[in-house]
């Protein structure tokens, strides 16, 4: 392994200290109001999760206005109206706007601390998706208070959330501020992917990487997977509210159970994505407290990727009653008992943990023990509602809501509070009250049980779920009442925790270092942390740094390992090989910026405006956050703000924008991924549509030309030739000829636009009459809104070479363009056969 | 046998994924493959489980589960010949083929049993 840096910078004279002082200087947060434009992780990470949890009070307070008007039967304490609204938006607000925010924020706080890094590996995109989280969701609780909320029930199903039955602009402030919300999620998935696989400090092989690393990398990879279906079906849904396509009309040829799908799709992952860093939590405090390393680690892995790829065969699971083949079901209802298998690996896992260590009861081990309770009965009840025929039964009762919370509150909220008690004197360098926090937990405990598992009971008695109110004869009185006297004895139980983390600020008593006697590499610190994290960077073999050489934050801190150097004034930091956590190249990250404020900014002009149908301003709105967008890109690779000299120090691997593997690359490759889920869930609804839906209606003719189609297909196709030629020499340091072929493919991007704008224009698509024409208008704006980006993108690296950005000294940009071109080639070919040669060759 | 499972690196993490990946895609073909053939082309109901239906769905199940059991096998035998890193990938993909088996089994059950599109 090399070493390299081992000394701070030679002319400083004050040594490590000096050396603090130099990378503040280049790392540290700026105040007032360029506070806006900090991009720093951990800055960052907590402002998610202070965000999150705003949001979580407002979601309580929605659930405490829910439990008040079914305390009693008969009362009339909210009108049907608001209740349906209030009961949508707790779980909205909760999903989206806290459990998903929240853990992402924890994840983004944590994972560089953990895997030896000083930062995300897109920090611009971090705080792009931040921003966009904190619009959206200010977007979308603004409903409550003009009491237009969404009143179709979190998932939102049609027709109900259709302009028919929901004429107002409740569905669209959920269907818009929702996908919004979703740029974040994706944002932060994509980097948090990047960031695992390419930033571990050197040394740090994959199997030597903590478990917490696993279930984030799972969870990131499930949301970038998991969440373009939902991001499919908003978008569709919208155009059906907005303009009429009938995408879930069943008279337009439409159908609503592809709703159904779509979003089931992305919910059942959903709560997966939840539970699996909640999980990644359990594992990281369990060996702490319990004095031993986790028992199985490689049982451990082996759950999480069973996890994450079960979880996606189960969505059919939620519509056992819609009216499927019972063969159908059969599938399901076994890969839904298949879940339980790697979840219940994991509970022995860390029951063994507990069995052969000495465990410390503390109060985040209270929380843990909490969870392992209340999870295994909701996992109980989840193989319950597995079998086709008890799901019947209990559709739609207060069964299924208390299955959902023993899960969810259970497997996500309870490891939540135990991690944040954790890790809470790394926040503030200060330690909680045991004794308040041990009210605070058991009077939720407590609070939480008396609510849900009575509601087990109503459930079975057969109230169903989101009535506003029940008749006195129906024998669900007392059961009611007790679940509303628990949900404010569990509120109180939150109350008390939120004041012990407040008053911990100020009161806590000062925390000693790693003073959980910790062994994962976060703890080596400062507390509470430094924009940079780490003055140097260790190399690390070991899955418990910190059990096996105490003293490594001490020689951290004396900048006694690699890249201990500040002279250069870039923020850097290693980029290793995944596998086997190699070195490979110096890593450089653009500084501050406001550029991800005025995008979010102006995607939020395009969501209101969407929404209040101001159709020009949101299409000005569209152009002027692509030209923030590619401002921004514009400040990388050599450009003056970003690294525009080539020197490291001697012995240092090359900066990354002189290389051509840097994690741009690799953050197009999961980016497109996404992109491709969303591909083909956008497929999906045309077979499914095509086979299903009953009034579905196929011309004899299709309106598509196919010569003009195949004509942009080439011209796609020679785009990539001339892109994959230039790569193929800026390999071998060749860039002759390097501007024009970049803008010959940006023309023949645009040739490729204009061709299908051809198609679109003389197919005189009925978009508002039948579905048919509708989904392929869809497809159609897919393919000419990636052609065109090719088309910019190319054109703006053609621009770059003439600058001096780009060319054989800094080679890395074209490849990163390179593969959007190989996708492009791939999906509008797929979408040619799909739209417009299989319905000649087989017909409707 | 050996020499292929040799040209398949299996001790790459690319293997912790191809498993459930196959599985996957089975599952989508089954799925898929039987919702599309109950709208297109119905067995008879009176045929009950015994129709071309079933037949290909439990053919398609089978050579599924050869493929994943044969790479289990081949993780096996490498992770026995290697220590450390290589060795701890190749027995997680291992267990996570030997997983994507049974759960091709399991789900594929009901296939013997109930008729495909009542």
């Amino acid at each position: 392994m090399t070493t390299i840096n081992r000394q701070a910078t030679p002319q400083d004279p004050q040594g490590p200290q000096g050396l603090h002082d130099d990378l503040h200087e280049i790392w540290g947060n700026p105040r007032g109001l360029k506070a806006l434009t900090i991009v720093n992780h951990t800055t960052l990470g907590l402002r998610f999760m202070v965000t999150g949890m705003v949001f979580f009070l407002i979601g309580g307070i929605l659930a405490m206005l829910v439990r008040t008007q079914l305390a009693m039967p008969d009362q009339d304490f909210m009108s049907p109206e608001i209740y349906n609204q209030v009961f949508t938006m707790h779980g909205t607000v909760m999903m989206f706007l806290f459990a998903i925010p929240m853990l992402e924020g924890l994840a983004i706080y944590m994972i560089p601390k953990m895997i030896g890094t000083r930062d995300l590996v897109c920090p611009r995109l971090t705080s792009l998706g931040y921003f966009c989280y904190l619009f959206g969701g200010i977007i979308l609780t603004s409903s409550l208070i003009l009491e237009m909320a969404p009143a179709s029930g979190w998932f939102m199903y049609t027709p109900l959330s259709s302009s028919e039955y929901a004429p107002d602009l409740g569905s669209d402030f959920w269907l818009l501020g929702i996908t919004f919300v979703e740029i974040s999620a994706l944002s932060a998935g994509v980097e948090l992917v990047v960031s695992i696989l390419r930033t571990r400090t050197q040394g740090m092989a994959l199997h030597k990487m903590p478990l917490f690393a696993w279930y984030i990398l799972a969870m990131a990879l499930m949301i970038v997977v998991g969440f373009p279906p939902l991001i499919l079906g908003s978008v569709l849904l919208e155009l059906e509210r907005a303009v009429g396509m009938p995408f879930f009309e069943v008279a337009g040829g439409g159908d609503p159970v592809l709703w159904q799908h779509l979003f089931w799709l992305f919910g059942h992952p959903e709560v997966y994505i939840i539970f699996l860093p909640a999980a990644g939590i359990v594992s990281t405090l369990i060996p702490v407290f319990a004095g031993r390393p986790i028992v199985g680690y490689g049982w451990v892995v082996f759950a999480i990727i069973t996890t994450g790829f079960i979880s996606f065969g189960l969505w059919v699971h939620h519509m056992f009653t819609v009216g499927i083949p019972q063969l159908a079901q059969a599938f399901f209802s076994a890969a839904s008992m298949l879940v339980a298998v790697p979840t219940a690996i994991q509970v022995f896992v860390w029951l063994a943990t507990l069995w052969l260590g000495k465990p410390k009861m503390k109060l985040p081990m209270l929380w843990i023990v909490g969870f392992l309770v209340i999870f295994v009965c909701g996992g109980l009840t989840g193989v319950m509602l597995a079998l086709v025929p008890f799901n019947w039964q209990v559709h739609d009762t207060h069964f299924v809501v208390a299955h959902m919370h023993y899960v969810l509150v259970g497997g996500m909220f309870f490891p939540l509070m135990a991690g944040l008690y954790y890790w809470l004197p790394l926040f503030s360098g200060r330690m909680p009250s045991e004794t308040i926090g041990k009210w605070g937990f058991w009077l939720t405990f407590i609070g939480f049980n008396a609510t849900f598992l009575i509601m087990h009971w109503t459930g079975l008695l057969g109230m169903p779920r989101r009535v506003y109110t029940y008749d006195t004869g129906m024998g669900w009185d007392i059961y009611n009442l007790l679940s509303s006297v628990g949900g404010f004895i569990m509120s109180a139980g939150i109350a008390m925790v939120l004041i012990d983390i407040a008053l911990h600020f100020r009161y806590g008593k000062p925390a000693k270092h790693n003073p959980w006697n910790a062994d994962t590499l976060e703890w080596a610190n400062s507390m509470p942390p430094s924009a940079y994290n780490y003055v140097s960077l260790p190399t690390i073999e070991t899955r418990h740094p910190l059990w096996d050489n105490p003293d490594l934050p001490r020689t951290m801190a004396e900048g006694q390992h690699g890249l201990a150097v500040a002279t250069h004034g870039r923020r850097e930091l290693w980029g290793t090989d995944p596998l086997t956590g190699k070195l490979r190249e110096t890593i450089h990250l653009p500084g501050n910026s406001w550029w991800p404020l005025f995008a979010s900014l102006a995607l939020a002009v395009v969501c209101i405006s969407l929404l209040v149908r101001w159709y020009p301003l949101a299409g000005i709105a569209v152009i002027v956050a692509g030209v923030f967008l590619l401002r921004w890109s514009w400040e990388n690779g050599a450009h003056p703000k970003a690294a525009p000299d080539a020197k490291v120090m001697p012995g240092d691997p090359p900066l990354h924008s002189r290389t051509m593997d840097g994690p741009g690359l690799w953050t197009m490759s999961v980016f497109l991924i996404a992109n491709g889920s969303f591909f083909l869930s956008y497929l999906f609804g045309w077979f499914y549509l095509w086979t299903v839906s009953p009034e579905w209606s196929m011309p004899e003719t299709s309106p598509l030309s196919l010569v003009v189609l195949v004509g942009a297909g080439i011209a796609t196709i020679a785009g990539m030739g001339v892109m994959e030629k230039l790569v193929s020499g800026l390999r071998q340091q060749r860039d002759a000829g390097l501007a024009v072929g970049l803008y010959i493919a940006s023309g023949l991007g645009a040739l490729q636009v204009l061709l299908i704008g051809w198609v679109l224009y003389s197919a005189n698509l009925a978009v508002t009459e039948t579905a048919h024409d509708a989904v392929i208008l869809v497809g159609l704006i897919y393919a000419l809104f990636h052609g065109g980006l090719a088309a910019v993108l190319s054109l703006l690296q053609g621009l770059r070479v003439g600058y001096g950005y780009v060319g054989a000294h800094a080679p890395f940009e074209p490849a990163v363009v390179a593969q959007l071109w190989r996708f492009n080639v791939v999906t509008f070919w797929v979408l040619i056969g799909a739209l417009a040669v299989l319905p000649r060759v087989i017909g409707g | 046998m050996l020499s292929l499972m040799e040209r398949l690196r299996l001790t790459h993490p690319i293997h912790f994924v191809i498993g459930l990946t196959l599985w996957s895609i089975w599952f989508v073909v089954v799925y898929g493959g039987q919702a599309v053939a109950c709208e297109v082309a119905p067995p008879m109901p009176e045929q009950g489980v015994f129709n071309l239906l079933n037949g290909w769905l439990l053919i398609v199940s089978i050579l599924a589960m050869a493929v994943l059991v044969a790479l289990t096998w081949g993780c096996c035998q490498i992770a026995n010949r290697h220590q450390g890193r290589l060795r701890f990938n190749a027995a997680v993909s291992a267990g996570l083929y030997l997983f994507s088996a049974l759960s091709v089994v399991f789900v594929a059950l009901p296939i013997v049993g109930v008729p495909p599109c009542l």
